[in-house]
């Protein structure tokens, strides 16, 4: 039996995987420009000390270092988090779970739902602060954990439940 | 070698409730022999080598060496284990009680070592291992250590899955059938592992690392002092091929050795109640079981000097092994270097199939990933050399380094090249089979239903040129299989063929 399928593979050239269903939190933006914006920080006030302090600064050439950071802390600030909200989406079926995640790089998960092993949210003091939840659902690889990210609070509690309640139904070690 | 039984408890019996054991008395001795041992090289050069000024540094490391003695004494008296019907329990410590329980039917694999402190007094550590690759260490239970003779009736009882349990207790040996055994001659493919210059740099690693803590300074030896002396009026163009023989010496006899010591008598054996038996090592012996319904597949690796001499190894992809190094780690080791052939061989006999799925003809990739290798080979090489020059600008590299890397350039070439070439893809007989690698070329077998999930990745260059890498993800081995730049469709075809119906609901056609 096949659910939802748009394309049959083997008589199609040409397929590639179609983007999950469901965006998420559009308060993911600023969240992810909070999120990188002390990495930069730090960064650019330790080359500002290092110009300022000594008694004999290095010469120009730090200047262009400060000035080359600058510059891309603000094109990263500018352009990471509303590509990487264009990329991220998610989505659920009647037998998997699917992923899009990155921003120059990107990946694609698919786990289907009965090799899932546990199902878990988290929310760290930047993600409680704009109101978001990331979903972890992890399988007994070690290489395929599906990590959703940015998800608005309620949406992720729902998320949870929905992949508990189907991954119950499901027997076996997953394995 | 005799077998001591001090205070060794009478034989449990399944059927009433099972008294708690002790570990075997030997280890008063043996665990402080061990101790000192390790301890032994740098507390003799501490003592004499580095002279009175640091007295301080030697006290030290007495302390630390007699609170690793006193830490194996308490966990010799105070650990107890039995093994019930249902579960394998241990409960040690003096101040921190802990109790650590493995239930009977969650066992995969049991892992019986010997090192050789352990064998003068004929003991064993028995690890058991449960299937669980997200918990790692926490998932396994060591008995350190117990009498050989206990240790092998232990592995018995514990891999023979029955409903009635006290049978097995006084079960003879099981019957088992020798699938391959190491000949004596396979040796000399040692040399061609690349294992050799790993052991030389650790050990350069660790020496140098040690001289460091003790602060001396290679001109403080007069040997090496006069030595680097009179190597340094050399030009390089002598220097570096000596240097290089010199390398592949040491290395070839390094290697040579590490196989004899750990692959001494290797032999793999299948046993009737299911279970790989994996036996090696001279000095340390290591005996591994493994639960065949928990083989996903197999993978054979080729160094690229092993390539030359047509020899390879194999190595079992088994969910919930995840204990020892190197080869071992994610997967038992079917057979050492060997002749390439004979790795097929064990391969097949091990998932008992006719032949090995490992030797299947590939799909190749697109040319665009022949691109990518080349320009990744030949750029990396050219950075390096880029960097070198602007060393030897700054005066902190001296002329020839670049020109090192520069020369370099055609091998790298040729090495993405070979990338590309090993780089395919097929299924066969129900097999995920994938190959990549040229220093290193690795190739999996993994069944198809053993794969629990997929991952699609493409960095902004691949989906420029239309690749990308797709992962297997499986609860065996190293975790994940790589399928490296494959085109997108005919990854996501693949995908498709090798689980059917998962992929399918999110594929669309490509406009």
């Amino acid at each position: 039996m096949r659910h939802g399928l748009l394309v049959d593979v083997s008589e199609t050239t040409g397929v590639r995987l179609r983007a999950p269903r469901q965006r998420i939190s559009r308060k993911a933006i600023p969240y992810w420009t909070v999120r990188a914006l002390p990495g930069w920080l730090v960064l650019l006030v330790g080359e500002v000390l290092f110009k300022v302090l000594p008694a004999d600064p290095p010469g120009a050439w730090l200047l262009i270092v400060i000035i080359v950071t600058a510059v891309l802390a603000l094109v990263h600030l500018a352009v990471m988090p509303s590509w990487r909200y264009r990329v991220h989406r998610w989505e659920v079926t009647p037998t998997a779970v699917y992923t899009q995640s990155g921003w120059l790089d990107q990946e694609w998960r698919v786990a289907p739902l009965s090799r899932i092993q546990t199902v878990d949210t988290e929310r760290g003091p930047w993600e409680q602060l704009f109101g978001l939840a990331k979903v972890t659902v992890t399988t007994a690889s070690a290489a395929g954990p599906l990590h959703i990210h940015g998800l608005d609070l309620e949406v992720a509690r729902g998320l949870v439940d929905e992949l508990t309640a189907a991954t119950e139904a499901s027997k076996g070690d997953a394995t | 070698m005799s077998e001591h039984q001090v205070d060794f408890a009478p034989a449990p019996s399944l059927n009433e409730p099972p008294e708690w054991l002790r570990l075997n008395g030997m280890m008063v001795i043996v665990s402080p022999l061990k101790e000192v041992v390790r301890a032994a090289i740098p507390l003799v050069a501490v003592f004499f080598a580095g002279g009175g000024a640091h007295s301080w540094g030697q006290w030290l490391s007495l302390a630390g060496v007699a609170v690793l003695i006193a830490r194996g004494v308490t966990h010799w008296a105070t650990a107890r284990y039995r093994i019930t019907d249902d579960q394998v329990e241990l409960r040690s410590g003096l101040f921190n009680r802990k109790t650590r329980a493995v239930p009977r039917d969650r066992i995969r694999t049991v892992d019986i070592t010997s090192e050789w402190q352990h064998r003068l007094f004929g003991l064993s550590a028995l690890k058991i291992g449960t299937g669980r690759q997200d918990k790692g260490k926490d998932d396994e239970l060591t008995l350190d250590a117990i009498t050989r003779t206990e240790a092998e009736r232990l592995r018995t009882v514990l891999l023979t899955k029955t409903s009635t349990a006290p049978s097995v207790v006084d079960s003879a040996p099981v019957a088992e059938s020798e699938l391959v055994r190491v000949d004596r001659r396979w040796t000399w493919y040692a040399p061609f592992t690349l294992s050799g210059i790993a052991v030389v740099a650790a050990a350069f690693g660790a020496a140098w690392h040690f001289a460091n803590d003790l602060r001396i300074r290679p001109d403080d030896i007069t040997i090496l002092r006069d030595g680097l002396d009179l190597v340094g009026t050399e030009s390089p163009w002598v220097l570096i091929p000596a240097a290089i023989v010199v390398l592949l010496l040491v290395a070839t006899i390094a290697s040579v050795l590490g196989y004899i010591l750990s692959y001494w008598n290797f032999s793999v054996a299948r046993e009737q109640n299911g279970t790989l038996h994996i036996r090696h090592g001279l000095l340390n012996t290591r005996s591994v079981s493994i639960e065949e319904a928990r083989l996903r597949g197999v993978e054979v690796k080729e160094t690229l000097p092993l390539r030359l001499v047509r020899g390879g190894r194999a190595t079992a992809v088994v969910s919930g092994l995840r204990t020892g190094r190197g080869d071992e780690r994610g997967g038992g080791l079917l057979l050492p270097a060997a002749p390439v052939a004979e790795a097929h061989l064990i391969a097949a006999k091990a998932l008992r199939e006719p032949v090995d799925p490992t030797t299947a003809a590939l799909a190749p990739h697109p040319r665009a990933a022949q691109r990518r290798r080349l320009t990744r080979a030949v750029a990396s090489v050219l950075a390096l050399a880029l960097i070198a020059w602007i060393g030897y600008q700054l005066d902190l590299l001296p002329f020839w380094v670049w020109l090192v890397f520069l020369v370099l350039t055609p091998f790298s070439a040729w090495l993405g090249h070979d990338r590309y070439r090993s780089l395919g893809h097929t299924l066969t007989h129900g097999y995920l089979v994938c190959r990549s690698g040229s220093l290193v070329r690795e190739t999996v077998a993994l069944r198809s239903d053993g794969v629990i999930g997929w991952r699609v990745h493409a960095s902004y260059f691949q989906r420029r040129a239309g690749l990308v890498t797709l992962v297997a993800t499986t609860a065996a081995g190293r975790g994940g299989y790589h399928v490296t730049d494959a085109g997108t469709s005919q990854a996501l075809a693949f995908a498709d063929e090798v689980v059917p119906d998962l992929v399918a609901q999110f594929l669309e056609p490509a406009t």
